[in-house]
């Protein structure tokens, strides 16, 4: 399977007043395409740097990050949000949908955004495509205040998926759900590696991350296989 | 430029998505900014009235802008020449003014010498002649009244643009009939109140006439002058008096061309008027050259001032647009999330401002142009140029300019704070 991420040594360490902290101490991870990844970890163990500097919200301090071969360690801010655009897809604990605007018009959010311009019919096209892969289409319209948790993350879902994204970033995308919608959140994250989109999950959930390819722990900042039995 | 269009329209879109969202903060922001455009807007009409009042006056007395005046000098034989020439032509007038007295016959007028009827202008009572001789005047006061007969060529509302002084009570000359032997007069304000004052009898005394003249009176203008003035067609004077008498310099004519600024007229008035030993002069209206430079100053003076009030709507926009960027930092840290550049999210608050600022200006527009109507419509009998009062539409202009430039004063500081905020305001989240 192709290699779609690769980080080799990645560092990052947070200034502090007295003393600087060491968040991730020489991470090594790659994702391959279709191919599905857990981080779980205490709170506070790196796991969140570890997703923004995947999703190109922060720079590593040490170590290189190749996005399909290409090294991306030092990309200037307006090049890192076209690929932000481009190649992946964000899914975060709080859904983060905007009020006044429908599940259809939250989701073409993420195409709406100055890379490109679609036309009104394609771009309906697409957000009625990425609602219907996460089994919510007849929801198109609703606002969501008139949505349960779990099809709110699930219009969450949608509009990282509506640009085709190669990987799949989630931050504890069940966190704020039950666990049967959480399940049915997972299962849907899950469908999109089938079509190819590698996927990393960060979470606290032992089930959630053993239902995925493998399982790493972050423990103090340094990145580990779990051997599966 | 393909992507510059993306980001406008998405821009926009967003925009749009966010004004319709906050409506409140929205009006609140509208209501800051208002007065400030409505002051510009009224500035500028109120400017561009007064310009107009104020030119329009000096149109009645001096003739509209570009207009050319052609002085001829009293003497025999000019009149002819001048009527041969501008006969039957539409692009220039020729005006001949003469004393006339309308009323009984034998007495002193009393405004002799066409005095205004509130002004006296001290008359001597005494007969003055070419030759310099004074003789007193054996005349008994009655009731005659003084007038500044003018007689026209043309319709000289093209040169001058006299106002109908309540039009349902009479009518400018036409131009178009027969003549009529009866003379018919159209009076100016001052000669209207003379003979609404004074009851005489329809007896016209010119002097070189062949005979008195049973004039009639056909409507009232507002000519701006402060003399009395009666308006006659040339043709229906004629009938009574000879064409080499209207410029003899005894019976005190004043004769004048008016034409357009291109006309040939000029040219052939001035060779011929040349050929008879006559010098002419010509001037040319220039009345919006002239007062543009005090125009320009008393509207700087009010623009500033509305300038002032603009400013305070300005810093309205500027502090509801910065809370509402506090309020959205979530949204903004998603949309970078997503892909949005820096600098779409700036274009996102400036396009909210900016159609703001264009949502006010256009309620500011319609206030005004509605005001407008109300006060045509309420003080347009008293103040006749607010009559059919067209509205000024560079004051719209203005009031576009003004809410533009306040929506971008009063979003650039909210824009450049919505750009900087974090992604990582929601992984924190």
């Amino acid at each position: 399977m192709t290699v779609l991420i690769d980080l080799t040594g990645i560092t990052k360490v947070l200034k502090g007043q007295e003393q600087d902290r060491t968040i991730l101490s020489g991470v090594d991870l790659t994702v391959r395409a279709g191919e599905s990844v857990a981080i779980v970890g205490r709170s506070g163990s790196g796991k969140s740097t570890l997703l923004s500097i995947l999703g190109l919200f922060d720079r590593p301090d040490e170590g290189s990050y190749l996005l399909a071969g290409q090294d991306i360690s030092r990309l200037p801010e307006r090049r890192a949000a076209k690929l932000r655009s481009s190649h992946f897809g964000f899914v975060f604990q709080r859904f983060f949908l905007l009020k006044h605007l429908t599940a259809a018009q939250n989701v073409a959010m993420a195409l709406v955004n100055g890379q490109g311009w679609l036309p009104r019919r394609e771009r309906r096209a697409r957000v009625l495509e990425a609602l219907d892969q996460v089994g919510i289409a007849h929801l198109a319209k609703n606002r969501p205040a008139r949505m349960s948790g779990g099809e709110q993350q699930r219009v969450a879902i949608a509009r990282a998926l509506v640009r085709r994204p190669v990987v799949l970033l989630a931050d504890e995308p069940t966190g704020a759900l039950d666990t049967e919608t959480g399940t049915a959140v997972i299962e849907a994250l899950l469908a999109a590696t089938t079509r190819g989109c590698g996927l990393v999950l960060v979470t606290h959930d032992r089930d959630h991350a053993a239902r995925m390819d493998r399982t790493l722990d972050l423990v103090d900042g340094v990145l580990t296989e779990r051997v599966r039995a | 430029m393909r992507r510059l269009s993306g980001r406008f329209r998405s821009a926009l879109v967003i925009g749009l998505q966010g004004i319709r969202a906050r409506k409140l903060r929205t009006l609140l922001s509208m209501v800051s900014l208002f007065l400030g455009v409505l002051a510009v807007v009224v500035v500028q009409a109120g400017a561009s009235i007064a310009e107009r009042a104020l030119l329009a006056n000096v149109e009645l007395t001096n003739g509209i802008d570009g207009t050319k005046n052609l002085y001829v000098p009293p003497e025999p034989g000019a009149a002819s020449a001048v009527l041969d020439t501008v006969e039957g032509r539409p692009d220039a007038t020729a005006m001949i003014v003469l004393p006339a007295i309308i009323g009984e016959p034998g007495v002193r007028p009393v405004n002799e010498g066409a005095a205004p009827f509130d002004e006296n202008w001290g008359s001597s009572g005494e007969i003055c002649f070419p030759d310099g001789t004074c003789q007193p005047n054996p005349e008994p006061t009655g009731q005659a009244v003084e007038v500044r007969l003018t007689a026209l060529t043309g319709d000289v509302r093209a040169f001058r643009p006299y106002r109908p002084y309540r039009p349902r009570h009479g009518q400018w000359l036409d131009f178009t009939t027969m003549p009529a032997m009866a003379p018919r007069l159209v009076l100016n304000l001052e000669a209207a109140k003379g003979f609404e004052r004074y009851r005489v009898p329809a007896e016209m005394r010119v002097r070189g006439a062949i005979a008195h003249i049973t004039p009639q009176f056909v409507g009232v203008i507002d000519d701006g002058d402060i003399q009395p003035r009666a308006y006659v067609r040339m043709d229906e004077l004629v009938t009574w008096l000879p064409v080499n008498t209207l410029t003899d310099p005894g019976t005190g004519g004043e004769l004048q061309v008016l034409m357009t600024g291109s006309t040939p007229v000029e040219q052939v008035l001035t060779s011929r008027l040349t050929g008879l030993g006559l010098q002419v002069g010509v001037q040319t209206v220039d009345s919006l050259e002239r007062q543009e430079d005090e125009l320009a100053l008393i509207r700087l003076v009010f623009l500033a001032m509305a300038g002032l009030v603009l400013l305070i709507g300005v810093a309205g926009i500027l502090n509801v647009g910065l809370a509402t960027v506090g309020e959205r930092i979530e949204e903004f840290a998603l949309r970078r999330a997503v892909g949005t550049p820096r600098s779409l999210l700036a274009g996102i608050v400036l396009a909210e401002t900016l159609l703001t600022g264009l949502l006010t200006a256009a309620a500011a527009i319609g206030v005004s142009v509605g005001g407008l109507k109300l006060v045509s419509m309420m003080l347009g009998d008293a103040e006749p140029f607010l009559q059919n009062m067209q509205y000024p539409w560079d004051a719209g202009l203005a009031g576009i300019v003004a809410g533009l430039i306040a929506g971008i004063l009063g979003g650039f500081v909210p824009a450049l704070r919505a750009a900087r905020i974090p992604i990582a305001s929601v992984m924190r989240a």
